[in-house]
């Protein structure tokens, strides 16, 4: 008797997607995962695709595709449909998402004072790529907070000749209520605090009392509420305008966390499972076809048997892929080949451009299933998607999320589709 | 140009041999000055394992080092004791190390006065449970373990003490010589602000290691080095809890030193041309982890955390004889050699301190200080085994606890955390900075550990930019020191240029969340070129 129709392997942004759309569709669906993933150490932004010169991030999606190999090769006619889903997911969970694909890419501020392109946003930080005109950016930094640097980050603005940026950028720091006693600041920390009215309500006008005369936009730490986000959204808009922002710093994430948390409630909704914690740990085949994974439990290994596995995993940074001292890469679920480059080449010498291995993954047919290194099918009921595909570079041209989505929605509308015609 | 300052030595080095020579000759009254091309202990002694030797890895191949090393392990023991972790160490025969060295191991470390102690297998899997229990004979040596960074600050603290000055960031650029040929005064450029300065001495005392070759040709003189650049793993725990040598003549991955948490495999020796060619390669990765697998079954599977390398100051003695010259970086003497090159090129006034081991800098010291002192009619003798150096900063750099400690006692908690991984808090980190106010952040790392640990700057880079932008708005750096954004470029790609070579597993995982972090989420790529404090105080 099979566990599911489908299991999913991941709980980053394409597994959850995926798994979430294969519920709202009717299928019963279970998503194994060894952990958090790319959500919880990510901006919580949603980078669709923003190669250089490109102006939406449909042209960017066009231009990636073009590209020999890339993901969106594949999958770029799903991405509408995927945003659009997403975009429902995240206003049913309480996020709105603002933007769309054809949303001019515009510089928005990072936590350190760099500027980074961006279209679709969650509102809490849609403030930050709203037009300028006569605002000034006050940066609000938090005492004692190691990881907001509102002044570094003013001064880098100041400096970075930002284009249409603000007319001038300030930065604050304030001293927020009962921090000095906290042992264990962090992002974390922070939000689960504006999570609690009565803090909250003393924090704002904190927050308020330091802005100078004049029209200031307020760029805040993103620790604005987990549980309790979209009213804490509402009382910072309240007390400090409506187009105040969040700015996504170091790990953990508080915007990937409401996220996963979403994504997470969409699949329970519907009837899924979710299990975080466990490893795969062994894998039954027959013939081409994979029959059940296997995956640590408390107690015990718990058998995963379906007619369909996604896998969602990641590629390197997520551990989907993992590296031997040899060089051989592996992808660590069913053993499937990856395409990389030579050990040798694998990276740049500075460390802040792209590295040829960022391209690692797996390569597929057009169904997003598996393929051996000379191009035939590896496994015949398996799809790969996210960060575990081969041929892109996720950090420079900022398609990581795009893929996710674009590719989750791919599977998971045609296992939908073949399960009704079953 | 600043006025010339004068003294009646320039030391040219501010490793531990230059630090010490420094000590050595302002306790003896001398005036004297130290100038250092980059950080103090940035070079060879900053970039090694961290072994305080016993000497009975060299007890057959080199039986004057070994004696030296020896000698020098007790008087270390005595006046730096804060600087040491008195680990103790083993030298264990594996399957693989030859019978007859074995037989005439401890004969010979009797012969060099090395206390070695055979060791009962049961006793030593006791003691270190991850070691190969093929492992046959071990005998017990006094062996340590040694913080190079504390160490060099020490003698240059009590250097400082008793009158003497040691700059940083100034390489010599040219010698002035007098009508005799000798040299009466030093220049040295500042590396940062351009500034030039002369120095007018009497003597120069070349303590440039490695690199002496090049300091003597600056002056006219000729000295061949024959660089050995040792490659290093640092892997992400303590495997064992003393040093750990094979009992063999001396290879490759065949020491494991433990240090703070984690511990250090060592070291390969390839004779190179240049000393700053300081890539370790695949091939000296894979060497390394396989021959440490004969120590500690499994080795290869930990997590690798770095790779680096330093470049032995060895000199080719027989240049000295007349003979031929050695083809193996490993049959060069590790003992060092005091040369004179007045009597040797006719340039008087500069002498060379080559060759020797971090463990024996004090006695390279007080031979080079001898010599120059003897030629400069002074009298004084040398004190530096008898007066305990200052204790650094008045607490074990060893022990975490101790660091844990410090930080509950400011109340911070994780809060206060700059680098969690080493327990580098802001209190710390701002100590070191009054200290040194034209601090890069890689100097920052020499001075409290910063960003040395699994994570390898992730989450501390951008944080202690901030801090040091911070002060730069307040007027609390010194102009020449790097701007925040320099520093965070120029420490991110020196954290990365020692992960690469050991990039896979754990650590390229680590390596892609901090890539995701600083690119994804920070767009450090696109920071000005310059902060706006840094513009604002041009």
């Amino acid at each position: 008797m099979p566990t599911a129709d489908v299991v999913v392997i991941g709980a980053g942004l394409s597994g959850l997607s995926c798994a979430a759309e294969l519920a709202e569709r009717g299928a019963r669906v279970f998503l194994a995962a060894k952990g958090m993933a790319s959500t919880h150490w990510t901006h919580g932004g949603l980078d669709v695709a923003a190669p250089d010169g490109a102006a939406t991030p449909r042209a960017g999606a066009r231009a990636l595709a073009a590209r020999d190999g890339h993901p969106y090769a594949i999958v770029q006619g799903d991405l509408e449909a995927a945003v659009t889903a997403h975009g429902g997911r995240m206003r049913a969970g309480g996020i709105g998402l603002v933007g769309s694909l054809d949303t001019p890419l515009v510089e928005i501020p990072t936590a350190i004072g760099a500027l980074r392109p961006a279209a679709l946003l969650p509102d809490a930080q849609a403030g930050a790529r709203e037009p300028w005109g006569n605002d000034g950016l006050l940066l609000v930094g938090i005492d004692r907070y190691r990881d907001a640097w509102a002044p570094y980050a003013a001064r880098n603005l100041a400096a970075s000749g930002w284009p249409d940026g603000p007319r001038d950028v300030r930065a604050v720091t304030v001293r927020l209520d009962g921090l000095d006693r906290l042992r264990n600041l962090n992002a974390r920390s922070l939000a689960h605090l504006f999570d609690d009215p009565a803090w909250r309500s003393r924090a704002l006008r904190a927050i308020a009392a330091a802005v100078p005369p004049g029209t200031w936009r307020i760029g805040l730490p993103a620790v604005l509420g987990i549980t309790t986000h979209r009213q804490v959204l509402a009382d910072a808009r309240a007390a400090l305008g409506p187009s105040v922002f969040e700015s996504p710093s170091l790990p953990p994430s508080v915007p990937g966390m409401r996220l996963f948390d979403v994504l997470r409630e969409a699949i329970l909704a519907r009837g899924g499972r979710v299990q975080v914690g466990f490893d795969v740990v062994d894998v039954e085949r027959d013939d081409g076809r994979i029959v059940a994974i296997h995956t640590e439990a408390a107690s015990r290994t718990l058998r995963l048997a379906a007619d369909r596995f996604v896998l969602a995993t990641g590629g390197i940074g997520g551990e989907g892929i993992r590296a031997g001292a040899d060089g051989r890469l592996d992808e660590r679920v069913f053993g499937l080949a990856v395409s990389a480059p030579q050990r040798d080449a694998w990276f740049s010498d500075d460390p802040l451009v792209p590295h040829p291995l960022e391209a690692a993954g797996i390569r597929t047919d057009d169904e997003l299933r598996p393929l051996d290194p000379s191009g035939a099918l590896a496994l015949d009921n398996v799809h790969v998607i996210g960060s575990a595909l081969a041929g892109m570079h996720y950090l420079a041209e900022r398609c990581g999320d795009g893929v996710a989505l674009a590719s989750a929605h791919r599977v998971a509308a045609a296992l939908a589709a073949a399960r009704i015609a079953a | 140009m600043r006025a010339p300052a004068e003294v009646d030595v320039v030391v040219i080095g501010g490793g531990a041999t230059g630090a010490g020579v420094l000590r050595d000759l302002a306790m003896r009254g001398l005036r004297a000055t130290l100038i250092e091309r980059g950080d103090f202990a940035s070079g060879t002694s900053g970039r090694y394992h961290g072994l305080l030797h016993s000497g009975a890895r060299y007890v057959e191949s080199d039986p004057i080092s070994a004696r030296h090393c020896i000698e020098e392990n007790a008087v270390l023991r005595r006046i730096a004791p804060g600087t040491i972790e008195p680990t103790g160490g083993y030298f264990v025969a594996t399957p693989d190390d030859p019978d007859d060295y074995l037989e005439r191991f401890q004969a010979a470390c009797a012969a060099a006065g090395i206390d070695a102690e055979p060791m009962g297998l049961d006793a030593l899997f006791r003691a270190e449970p991850l070691l190969n229990r093929q492992i046959r004979a071990a005998y017990r040596v006094p062996d340590a373990a040694l913080e190079p960074w504390e160490l060099v600050d020490a003698n240059l603290a009590s250097a400082r003490e008793h009158g003497a000055t040691a700059h940083r960031y100034r390489p010599v650029v040219g010698f002035e010589r007098g009508a005799d040929g000798g040299i009466t005064a030093v220049h040295t450029q500042d590396a940062r602000s351009g500034e030039g300065e002369t120095i007018a001495c009497r003597a120069v005392i070349s303590a440039a290691g490695a690199w002496a070759g090049t300091v003597a040709a600056l002056a006219g003189a000729t000295l061949h080095m024959s660089p050995g650049k040792g490659s290093m793993l640092i892997l992400n725990r303590r495997m064992t809890s003393a040093v750990v040598n094979r009992l063999a003549p001396p290879g490759d991955g065949d020491i494991l030193v433990p240090v703070h948490t984690v511990c250090i495999l060592g070291t390969t020796d390839i004779t190179i041309e240049d000393p700053d060619d300081a890539r370790v390669t695949r091939d000296e990765v894979e060497a390394l982890l396989a021959d440490g697998e004969r120590l500690v079954p499994g080795l290869s599977g930990a997590r690798v955390l770095r790779a680096y390398s330093g470049s032995r100051p060895l000199y080719d003695a027989a240049e000295l004889d007349g003979q031929a010259h050695h083809d193996e970086s490993r049959e060069i003497s590790r003992a060092h050699h005091v040369i004179d090159h007045g009597a040797r090129d006719g340039v008087h006034g500069l002498w060379s301190i080559v060759g020797g081991k971090l463990t024996t800098y004090r006695l390279m010291a007080r031979d080079v200080v001898d010599a120059v002192a003897r030629a400069l009619e002074v009298t004084a003798p040398c004190r530096t085994a008898d007066e305990v150096l200052p204790e650094p900063a008045g607490h074990s750099p060893y022990w975490l606890g101790d660091r844990l400690a410090a930080l509950e006692a400011e109340g911070g908690g994780d809060a206060d955390l700059i680098c969690e991984c080493e327990l580098v808090s802001r209190g710390r980190l701002s100590a070191a900075l009054d200290q040194r106010a034209d601090s890069s952040l890689d100097d920052l790392r020499r001075t409290t550990r910063l960003g040395m640990g699994p994570c390898q700057g992730a989450f501390c880079i951008p944080r202690a930019a901030a801090m040091l932008d911070e002060r730069r708005a307040d007027g609390r750096l010194d102009a020449t020191a790097p701007d925040a954004n320099e520093a965070l470029r120029s420490f991110a790609a020196e954290r990365f240029r020692g992960t690469r070579p050991i990039a896979w597993g754990d650590q390229l995982t680590e390596l892609w969340l901090a890539a995701g972090t600083f690119r994804g989420t920070l767009a450090a790529e696109s920071l000005p070129a310059r902060s706006g404090a840094a513009d604002a105080d041009r």
